[in-house]
């Protein structure tokens, strides 16, 4: 009994630091938040977002363990290759504009000497030549350890 | 090297994935093979089956391609294996291929036999199979009111599930608003209502809570159809209106034919998960006649550990890991809780409350389920 006596008449504790009525009235708030989402979810809402992210970790596990699309986005970092997409980006656009604008095409032996005359025909020949040439080569290359190793 | 996995369930799926994964350099490169024998072309995730019992989950759901699920390293057939020839290093399938082995991994699973109990099949409702779960969904949906049994037969796949079912029923009765018009009467077959003292221990009290009556040590006879009555070997009946039985398990009857284990079940190594007398030759899930749950989240910590040895064996030669006996199980308490078990072979499960988090976190793994058999969880 007197022990009892003894506690009461202490004076109270100070409070945590960081825990005052603010903090609480916080914490109080987010529990609110948390209760209401719990609320309005659904097993369905449930099942469809994890259903999601799942299928989104399975894509983005094939896509980081295929060595090949590593090796391109490798590739593409470099400033000549996006320098080249920009460009092939732009191609096309223009491309797209310059078809709805232009004539059609006259067709017969005619036209295809008249195209082949024009230098930019011979340029975009050139440029696809010399794009074949390293396409092949490349290929070549990456098929040489299989062919040696038969 | 080659690895032979037979059996494209959750365990011989997993072990395949993860293996592809650890040795993907060595595959490339030709020094080892990977191959599956499977008996379908199609993947089913089994837990599925509770939720389309109770109208929770339609069946197509439950399918995925095999095919789809595994790494393109893996060499894939629909060719079930007829023919263990252990000592040769060899299995003959049913189209009579030959496949020759340096490491075989056995995961051929379960299957239920309710044809052991006369009147089992033609008088009882199950949701261990697709058409069965449907059944079963249409005889709750038709069900007016009455006497209600469950009945449990050992050893049965999912250690969880004659407790889960109870509950489930339970719910689904109350949300019908005929919870009051159903008596529901569980038996299980030994002297408490789980074979986990600790699941029994927190079962109890819910299914006092429920007024789910319990009669234990009730191991059953027979089934007799036409008068609805429950028989046990210890000479106790039920009349019943609509029976739900969990029915026995046993290995597949390949690994009986094969005489490689006693009721289908493989003698293995607690530790190393290898067949007794054969280092080279693993099992895992449902298979082996470990003192484990009859689970897939045992197979999967099985698979972990066995990919990790096989592929330290073709790395340097010896394994690296031992199997600890871990499961985890999910709990359904009812529709809209959960809680969990998780134990191994020197630590029992301590069950917390069930929650409406643990449920949410249940249905998510129904979704995460592919991520896992993929070796990606």
């Amino acid at each position: 009994m007197t022990s009892q006596i003894e506690v009461s008449d202490r004076p109270a504790p100070p409070s945590e630091p960081g825990v005052g009525p603010a903090e609480l009235a916080r914490l109080s708030e987010l529990a609110t938040l948390v209760t209401a989402a719990q609320d309005a979810m659904s097993d369905d809402i449930v099942t469809r977002l994890s259903a999601a992210l799942n299928e989104g970790m399975i894509l983005l596990d094939r896509l980081t363990r295929n060595q090949a699309l590593m090796r391109l986005l490798h590739t593409l970092e470099r400033a000549e290759c996006q320098n080249l997409l920009e460009a092939l980006a732009e191609a096309l656009a223009a491309t797209s504009r310059d078809l709805a604008k232009g004539r059609a095409a006259d067709g017969g032996l005619g036209g295809w000497v008249r195209l082949l005359r024009d230098p930019d025909t011979c340029e975009t020949l050139r440029l696809v030549s010399v794009l074949g040439s390293h396409l092949s080569r490349n290929l070549q290359a990456s098929r040489a350890p299989d062919s040696s190793s038969s | 090297m080659r690895i032979l996995v037979v059996g494209g369930g959750t365990g011989g799926t997993i072990i395949a994935n993860n293996l592809a994964r650890r040795l993907s350099a060595e595959l490339r490169t030709g020094k080892v093979s990977l191959t599956m024998l499977s008996a379908s072309d199609r993947h089913m995730y089994q837990p599925g089956l509770l939720y389309v019992a109770f109208g929770q989950m339609m069946p197509d759901t439950l399918y995925r391609d095999q095919a789809s699920l595994l790494e393109a390293s893996i060499e894939f057939h629909v060719d079930p294996v007829k023919h263990f020839m252990l000592d040769e290093r060899r299995v003959k399938t049913q189209s009579d291929r030959v496949f020759d082995y340096d490491i075989l991994v056995i995961a051929t699973g379960s299957r239920m036999v309710p044809e052991e109990i006369p009147g089992l099949v033609e008088g009882s409702e199950t949701f261990y199979s697709e058409a069965g779960a449907i059944k079963m969904y249409k005889a709750l949906r038709n069900f007016k009111g009455g006497r209600v049994a469950i009945v449990v037969g050992v050893p049965h796949k999912c250690p969880i599930a004659p407790v889960e079912v109870t509950f489930s029923l339970h719910d689904y009765f109350k949300t019908r608003g005929i919870r009051d018009k159903v008596e529901i009467k569980y038996h299980y077959p030994i002297n408490r209502i789980h074979s986990i003292e600790n699941v029994a221990k927190w079962a109890k009290p819910e299914f006092d809570r429920m007024g789910v009556a319990y009669e234990t040590l009730f191991n059953l006879k027979e089934v007799d159809v036409q008068n609805k009555v429950i028989h046990s070997e210890e000479d106790t009946e039920y009349a019943y209106d609509l029976l739900i039985s969990i029915p026995a398990h046993r290995g597949m009857a390949v690994i009986e034919e094969n005489r490689l284990g006693q009721a289908g079940w493989i003698p293995t190594d607690r530790h190393q998960l290898t067949m007794e007398g054969y280092d080279n030759v693993y099992v895992l899930g449902d298979t082996t006649n470990l003192p484990v749950s009859k689970t897939g989240s045992a197979a999967h910590f099985e698979a972990e550990v066995i990919a990790d040895n096989i592929a330290s064996i073709v790395k340097i030669g010896t394994p690296v890991r031992e199997y600890d006996g871990k499961v985890y199980c999910f709990i359904e308490a009812g529709h809209d809780q959960a809680t969990y078990a998780m134990f191994n072979y020197l630590n029992p499960p301590d069950l917390k409350p069930a929650n409406k988090s643990m449920h949410w976190f249940k249905m998510s793994y129904n979704q995460m389920y592919w991520s896992s058999v993929r070796g990606l969880l």
